[in-house]
């Protein structure tokens, strides 16, 4: 009997040993087929964003926006008319990228390539290839003129300005009452509401207008002026 | 007449003439001497600090023309004419500076779309002309 005992004891001591050894030989395994699978996981996330970076930073930098009035459009093609801009004036529409966009003020509205008229004036976001634009981004939107001058006319009758500016161009502005119109205060150089009695011929004269393509003789309506008075150049 | 009396004459007309051409280019520089100089009054003479502001132009590094953005504010920041008065105009905004420490770094609205902003620089001293540049850049959504 006791010799079965010793047996047994000697048999369950075997076993025992048995499956620890196992158990201990699969613990590191399990640790060395894992851990290479998530370096490999983290190598390629990496990778991954370097490319998009990359792919960003490309895109970024060929990424050009264009603006002028539509020429003519046709199907997947406008033709816009920016001379002076630059020499791309060929846009190409992608039917699954372009998005379409007219903004009324501080909104904006999508809308389809079908919906751009004629004498639109539309800004192009894209990327430029062989002298023409592919559009990601349309957006149509109304075409202001900045720039300044010297007042050589006043017409208190028509409420009518005449402008010279320093590339020797003169705009005939019209005052209407929706015009914004300040003057510089000459002490505090902050602006202030004025009235057109206050204009002056010899003031100086910041101003924006609207353009449109139809214009002739450089007339507008001025949508603001800002005025340095001449005092401002004596003092 | 004498031969030598002849000679005296003539001897005579000579060094006559030497000392009435000595005395007339004597004359001129004498007078040239006691003119005045024509030129401004010492007052009015350019400072250096003048000068230096004739050199100054209006610096704009930045935003650059036709620059995109995905923000709709950007920063004007350059170098100009110390004491100059400085107007950035949009049609969205108009700003009106004086630029006393020469350099500037200003924010700036930017309208969704195309933004035309023209920068006027007015010089302390006021015989100087103004400076003037025009830029085009672009607020483009990045949610578009």
């Amino acid at each position: 009997m006791k010799k079965i005992i010793q047996y047994c004891y000697l048999v369950t001591l075997l076993y025992c040993l048995l499956i620890s050894s196992f158990v201990m030989a699969q613990t590191p395994s399990t640790t060395a087929s894992s851990s290479p699978t998530v370096a490999v996981d983290k190598d390629i996330q990496l990778l991954k964003d370097k490319v998009a970076n990359k792919v960003l930073e490309i895109r970024k930098q060929n990424n050009k926006a264009i603006s002028g009035f539509v020429l003519n459009i046709d199907g997947n093609t406008m033709k816009l008319n920016n001379s002076g801009d630059g020499e791309v004036n060929q846009v190409k529409f992608d039917d699954t990228l372009t998005k379409v966009f007219r903004i009324l003020r501080t909104t904006k509205k999508e809308i389809k390539t079908g919906d751009i008229k004629k004498n639109d004036y539309v800004i192009i976001s894209g990327v430029v290839a062989d002298n023409v634009i592919t559009a990601n981004v349309v957006l149509i939107d109304e075409n202001f003129l900045v720039d300044s001058g010297k007042i050589t006319e006043i017409n208190k009758e028509t409420f009518n300005i005449k402008v010279l500016t320093s590339d020797k161009n003169t705009y005939s502005l019209d005052i209407e009452t929706s015009t914004k119109q300040y003057l510089v205060n000459i002490k505090t150089l902050l602006e202030e509401t004025i009235g057109f009695s206050k204009l002056k011929e010899g003031d100086t004269v910041h101003f924006v207008v609207k353009k449109t393509s139809s214009e002739k003789n450089n007339d507008y309506s001025a949508v603001k002026i800002l005025i340095i008075p001449q005092e401002y150049f004596i003092k | 007449m004498k031969k030598e009396t002849i000679i005296a004459i003539f001897l005579g007309l000579l060094f006559g003439g030497i000392v009435a051409i000595f005395i007339s280019f004597k004359s001129k520089d004498i007078e040239l001497s006691k003119n005045k100089v024509i030129a401004p009054p010492k007052k009015n003479v350019l400072s250096p600090n003048v000068t230096e502001t004739e050199i100054q132009s209006l610096e704009l590094s930045k935003p650059a023309n036709n620059a995109i953005f995905d923000k709709n504010t950007t920063h004007f920041i350059g170098t100009a004419a110390k004491d100059s008065l400085i107007i950035i105009q949009s049609p969205i905004k108009d700003l009106t500076f004086k630029n006393t420490q020469g350099k500037f770094d200003l924010e700036f609205p930017l309208a969704l779309g195309e933004n035309s902003i023209k920068i006027v620089v007015y010089p302390k001293e006021k015989q100087f002309r103004p400076q003037e540049k025009f830029i085009k850049v672009y607020f483009i959504d990045s949610e578009l």
